[in-house]
């Protein structure tokens, strides 16, 4: 018996590592070749020539991460918030085509995201708006509304609605019991719509290059530009930098993810 | 939690700081990816007080097709000869007074005379003028004669590559066989066919993208591409184990012009940047980074690096046009050569 488990512990772990492995591997090598003098794929020596090149002459790769980090946290707090007004809205009314409604909110999660820029594009053609920051943000708040429509509302339908019952009943208002009740029970599922919107939003490609107009590069498209030419080890300094970054915010917010998990 | 809320909110707040517009004035430049410096650009901006908002393309037909898609804001382009006079046919660009770009004589007369996309210079200023040509790593090949029929070697089988761009290969082709890079007759582009597949034979496989990775590390030794693109993925210790060449017949040569769109906002501002741009020591650092052969006579005193090769070595090289019609010719024989019929 003792034996049999100790070899499936041992199985589970080797699976586990195996996992780790698997996704940390291509990131190692990318930090590794960060630090290689030459540019090519052959280690040559140990430099920090990338890094100065990334910090010293890189403006505009800086310029397209910061459009990115514009875009995503707006486009993410305005869809968080506009999906959990519309998933609080579609749990708390009853009405006639509800279901029907309920279907076609999420339908944007299905179709091909080709489509949707296109059409966004004649869209924004229709309107006359100038091709930009702003149509991007639309773009992205367009294409996170139904992932956060989503999630909170898979939150709220865990929720017992006899509670939302028992604040009228102690007297509460509408609105009392909006902030009082509702909000701070979903608000696990709204942090984590808003941590899934930007994540969506940072990495879209597709959907930007449509959409994207002058002065509104984000990283993912500026980094396709510079495939066509080979990318640079710069591009490898600047993913440790946002690694490094990453892993810090994670572990300052750590509580957060904690707070997301338990509640 | 509140205080996890207030650290994202930080950081939030200082990503927007750091990116924060200033009030000055802007000019919006669209250009390919690495063809001018990040120092060219600060030191206009510096010069002007002005801020450079600046992106990038990897392609014409990237470019063509945003600005047609309603990108409109930009005030200055740097497409092709052949997409110049498309531009010029689809009515986006503005004419230019030269009179107000002072340093447009600096440019050399040779290459003016070679213009037959804007005659006269009355919608775009040269750039850069470049070619195709082959690159060797001659560590690996030993002898080989500066002409495409290197393409031919048997013993080189499986160790080149070809531009993955059907007018670059049967470009080639044509000028190997002394006819027009621009022909259209049908029996000259047949006879290019046969040469192209007699290449093929030999030929590992026809790309654009990452032909100049595989030569860096060694897998390929005789490629057709760009000098930049090649030299740019070579390790700058070792470039003397490399040779590029344009072959003794010529090749298919290029020129990137400096163009204002029709609907620019700042064209004052635009013609200065142009007027920067050829001003000598301005164009020197320009073709000290990408080792292009220096167009601007008065630029060649300040210039300190070698370039990869020189205007004389494409004098035999000419300027692929935009051929309209016969574009489905092209991609039929493009398509026969790729299926390998």
């Amino acid at each position: 018996m003792k034996s049999s488990s100790l070899k499936r512990h041992r199985i589970s772990l080797f699976a586990f590592c195996t996992t780790i492995a698997f996704f940390y591997a291509p990131l190692l090598v990318l930090i590794l070749f960060s630090f290689n003098e030459s540019k090519t794929m052959n280690w040559s020596r140990f430099s920090l020539r990338w890094y100065a090149d990334l910090f010293m002459h890189s403006r505009d790769l800086w310029e397209a991460f910061c459009n990115s980090a514009f875009i995503a946290a707006t486009s993410a707090s305005v869809s968080t918030l506009l999906g959990t007004l519309a998933a609080i809205g579609m749990y708390w009314y009853n009405f006639k085509f509800k279901k029907y409604v309920q279907v076609a909110s999420f339908l944007p999660l299905i179709i091909p995201e080709i489509i949707i820029g296109v059409s966004l594009l004649i869209m924004f053609g229709v309107m006359g708006l100038k091709l930009g920051l702003f149509t991007v943000f639309v773009a992205h708040t367009t294409f996170c509304l139904p992932y956060a429509l989503l999630i909170v509302s898979s939150r709220l339908d865990e929720f017992d609605y006899a509670v939302v019952e028992a604040a009228y009943d102690l007297g509460a208002s509408e609105i009392q019991t909006l902030l009082r009740v509702i909000v701070p029970v979903s608000m696990p599922g709204i942090i984590a719509a808003f941590l899934v919107s930007v994540t969506l939003s940072l990495e879209d490609f597709v959907i930007t290059f449509f959409v994207a107009g002058p002065g509104s590069s984000t990283l993912p498209l500026h980094v396709y530009s510079m495939i066509r030419f080979g990318v640079s080890p710069v591009i490898n300094a600047l993913s440790f930098v946002l690694i490094v970054g990453s892993v810090l915010l994670a572990f300052s917010t750590k509580g957060l993810y904690k707070y997301i998990l338990q509640k | 939690m509140k205080k996890q809320v207030a650290i994202i909110l930080c950081f939030m707040i200082a990503v927007f700081l750091s990116c924060s517009n200033s009030g000055k004035q802007k000019l919006f430049i669209y250009n390919w990816t690495y063809y001018m410096p990040d120092d060219v650009l600060r030191d206009f901006e510096k010069r002007f007080n002005v801020e450079i908002v600046y992106d990038v393309y990897p392609s014409n037909e990237d470019m063509f097709a945003k600005l047609k898609s309603g990108a409109s804001g930009y005030d200055i382009v740097v497409p092709s000869q052949d997409y110049v006079s498309i531009m010029i046919k689809e009515n986006m660009l503005s004419p230019l007074d030269i009179s107000k770009i002072p340093n447009f004589k600096n440019i050399d007369t040779a290459v003016l005379a070679r213009i037959t996309f804007d005659k006269g210079n009355k919608f775009s200023v040269p750039y850069m003028m470049g070619g195709s040509g082959i690159a060797v790593n001659k560590t690996r090949v030993a002898k080989y004669e500066k002409s495409w029929n290197i393409f031919n070697r048997a013993d080189l089988k499986n160790r080149m590559t070809m531009l993955d761009d059907m007018r670059e290969v049967l470009g080639a082709a044509l000028r190997s066989l002394g006819y027009s890079v621009n022909s259209t007759n049908p029996q000259e582009l047949d006879k290019a066919k046969q040469v192209v597949l007699g290449w093929k034979a030999n030929l590992c496989k026809f790309d654009a993208e990452a032909f100049a990775k595989g030569f860096a590390a060694g897998e390929f030794w005789v490629v057709q591409g760009y000098a930049e693109n090649v030299m740019r993925e070579y390790d700058s210790t070792k470039t003397s184990e490399i040779e590029f060449f344009i072959p003794k017949e010529g090749g298919t040569a290029y020129i990137d012009n400096l163009v204002v769109l029709k609907d620019a906002k700042h064209k004052d501002l635009a013609y200065s940047f142009i007027n920067y741009i050829h001003d000598p020591k301005v164009y020197a650092k320009i073709i000290d980074y990408l080792r292009y052969p220096c167009i601007n006579v008065e630029a060649k005193k300040f210039t300190t690096k070698k370039s990869n090769y020189e205007l004389s070595d494409i004098a035999n090289s000419e300027l692929k046009n935009d051929i309209g019609e016969s574009l489905e010719l092209y991609n039929k024989i493009w398509q026969e050569i790729r299926v390998g019929r």
